[in-house]
């Protein structure tokens, strides 16, 4: 999962960014309205982490903006402004939650994985396919009711597999979802991580489909 | 006896009562006046009227009581022929014309005259025309009298009446709460009153100005202790989380790093509010501000040699100012600090104390990256923290340093250094050493 988090304040944002890769989540921090702009027309986010309060373009606006181009990306906003209207504000303005500063790490956590969640159409705070179950919250999973062992990496790609079950995603696709910006992405570390996961899960749970990506079947 | 009504009703009183009295005394005067003539003609006529009688003998009147006339004459050998009321107390004598003459009874007016051989005298006590004039006088002045109590009561009604404005202001003085210091209604005010309603209105929105104010600051101070309390809380959780002594090392450095960066809000936030306008002017001593500056100096030297940055004073001529010396000196660590914080690794510091044309200058020149046009006014601004600094400001710095300038009616303005980065210049009203 890639999230963009736009946050003004260098030592929020360090933790922050911090906290949320130790979780499991690919995280691109940027420091201002116009950077996030920016962030958001060049790649596709899971999710955004939105300060209100930012130099050169606020918070409210860049929102207002990604909805005026009907970008439907799930947007939890931090605000240290605990006024209703703020609230209000932001959520009429496009938010789809809030948190007020100052906030817990895992509830922000939890939030965010409520969000997608919710995005991906599942009320279920479980990921299930199958025999394989997977839990976003504690990263554990389980196939064939037998606890499973995955990597972080390998989670996320299965994770985000299983995201739109049906559906084809190119290397590319899965890579942005694993890298942020500024990490070394290894060239065949998508077929790395996809071999390892037919290893524990079986060939056939995930197929390639020549020449556009990959895919795990819907059960028929 | 402060109560108006109660003065005005005195004082009416008083007034109206003073003048009841002397217009009866002016109309008993006249009315005396007129009475003394009217009955000295009488008194005349009668006289004139009995001279046509004959007094044949000796006899005594028996004037009924209520008539309060006397006659006596005398015959040409002085011997008293008539007399109407024996009893009277009146001498046994005459003098010719009118005369006023006191008696066991009161005084009495006299009128003799000789007619035909006889002395013929006609008198009256005075006692009748001053009762009558008495009555003038009081039936003149009966109604006021009389009317007085109504009058009092009236101007009670009509002073509650005109005061009712005050307790209505009042009223709406007493409504007003810290909370809703709107300016208090003038219309249909008396002139009199209207002076001291728009003096409260222009106090009450001072009020409000400087609560507002107050308000704005508290509110933008708990938004600012916000973030680095924020980054704290996450610190100290990515230390608990963290899985490996060098993750907890690096956590634990952040949570010093967060503590620090909150302590300093505070400290300058105190700063701040020291220097608002309204806290109070404290001693003013004469300064030398280039011992201070060599103080702030020793005080970055540190810092500084950690950044590699050359710090030092390139012009230091004396310069006298009267001011505060604590808030002189936050405001050259201040300035200095800025300029340590934004110049890079290898920078360097000018700073520069001068007189120039009575004023005393301070100026700080680093070669870091500067301030663009467009934002030289806003740095002023508590709270507002450029884009490119990197969050350990507090965004006070230069709040606080313009409110130190103010205080000491100097200015403060910023400039391109003459290579690159910023020149920060303060100009104070110097003195003479």
């Amino acid at each position: 999962m890639r999230l963009l988090l736009v946050e003004d304040d260098a030592m929020i944002g360090t933790s922050v960014q911090h906290g949320l890769r130790q979780d499991g989540f690919t995280v691109d921090w940027v420091r201002d309205g116009q950077a996030a702009e920016l962030a958001l027309g060049a790649e596709s986010y899971d999710l955004v982490v939105l300060d209100l309060g930012l130099p050169k373009k606020p918070g409210l606006e860049v929102l207002r903006g990604v909805r005026r181009k009907k970008n439907l990306v799930p947007v939890l906003v931090l605000t240290a402004r605990d006024a209703v209207s703020d609230r209000v504000t932001g959520l009429d303005a496009g938010a789809d939650d809030y948190l007020v500063k100052p906030f817990d790490l895992d509830e922000l956590a939890a939030r965010i994985r409520a969000l997608l969640r919710r995005r991906a159409g599942r009320a279920d705070p479980l990921i299930r396919h199958g025999n394989l179950t997977l839990n976003p919250a504690t990263r554990e999973s389980t196939f064939n009711g037998k606890p499973l062992v995955l990597s972080v990496r390998e989670f996320a790609v299965i994770q985000t597999l299983l995201d739109r079950p049906g559906a084809i995603m190119s290397r590319t696709q899965i890579e942005e979802r694993l890298y942020g910006w500024g990490e070394e992405v290894e060239s065949n570390a998508v077929e790395v991580y996809i071999h390892a996961l037919r290893r524990k899960l079986g060939a056939d749970f995930i197929k390639t489909v020549r020449g556009a990506g990959y895919m795990v079947p819907t059960k028929s | 006896m402060t109560s108006i009504r109660r003065q005005l009703i005195t004082g009416l009183i008083a007034v109206v009562a003073l003048a009841v009295f002397l217009g009866a005394a002016v109309v008993y005067r006249q009315a005396r006046a007129e009475l003394d003539q009217i009955f000295d003609y009488q008194l005349r006529q009668m006289a004139l009227s009995l001279g046509d009688q004959s007094f044949e003998s000796t006899l005594e009147g028996n004037a009924r009581e209520e008539f309060d006339f006397v006659v006596q004459v005398w015959s040409r050998e002085g011997l008293r022929i008539y007399f109407s009321r024996p009893h009277a107390v009146l001498p046994n004598r005459a003098r010719l014309g009118f005369e006023t003459m006191a008696s066991a009874e009161g005084l009495w007016r006299i009128f003799s005259m000789q007619q035909r051989g006889v002395t013929i005298q006609v008198a009256q006590p005075m006692r009748v025309r001053e009762q009558l004039a008495a009555s003038a006088a009081l039936r003149t002045v009966l109604p006021f009298i009389v009317l007085l109590p109504l009058l009092a009561l009236v101007v009670w009604f009509l002073i509650g009446r005109g005061l009712r404005p005050l307790n209505a202001v009042a009223n709406a003085v007493k409504a007003r709460t810290p909370s809703a210091l709107d300016a208090l209604p003038v219309e249909r005010l008396p002139d009199e009153v209207k002076p001291l309603v728009l003096a409260l209105n222009d106090l009450l929105g001072r009020l409000a100005q400087a609560l507002e104010m107050q308000r704005q600051f508290v509110a933008d101070a708990a938004h600012e202790l916000r973030t680095p309390l924020t980054a704290l809380r996450l610190q100290t959780q990515l230390v608990e989380r963290a899985q490996s002594e060098d993750d907890r090392r690096a956590a634990n450095a952040a949570v010093s790093g967060g503590l620090q960066r909150a302590t300093r809000v505070v400290e300058q936030l105190l700063t701040l509010a020291r220097q608002e306008p309204e806290a109070g002017a404290r001693g003013l001593t004469k300064i030398d501000l280039l011992d201070l500056a060599r103080d702030a100096l020793a005080e970055h030297a540190l810092i500084a040699e950690e950044k590699s940055v050359d710090l030092g004073i390139v012009r230091g001529e004396p310069a006298t100012v009267e001011g505060e010396a604590n808030a002189l000196r936050i405001l050259l660590a201040n300035l200095l600090d800025n300029a340590v914080r934004y110049t890079a690794t290898g920078g360097r510091v000018d700073i520069s104390i001068y007189t120039d044309d009575h004023r005393a200058v301070i100026e700080v020149i680093d070669n870091g990256p500067g301030i663009p046009l467009e934002e030289r006014t806003r740095v002023f601004d508590r709270f507002y923290r450029r884009a490119a600094s990197d969050g350990s400001g507090t965004g006070l710095g230069l709040a606080i340093v313009k409110r130190i300038v103010e205080r000491h009616n100097g200015s403060v303005t910023l400039a391109d250094a003459p290579e690159r980065g910023l020149r920060v210049r303060v100009e104070l009203p110097g003195t003479l050493a």
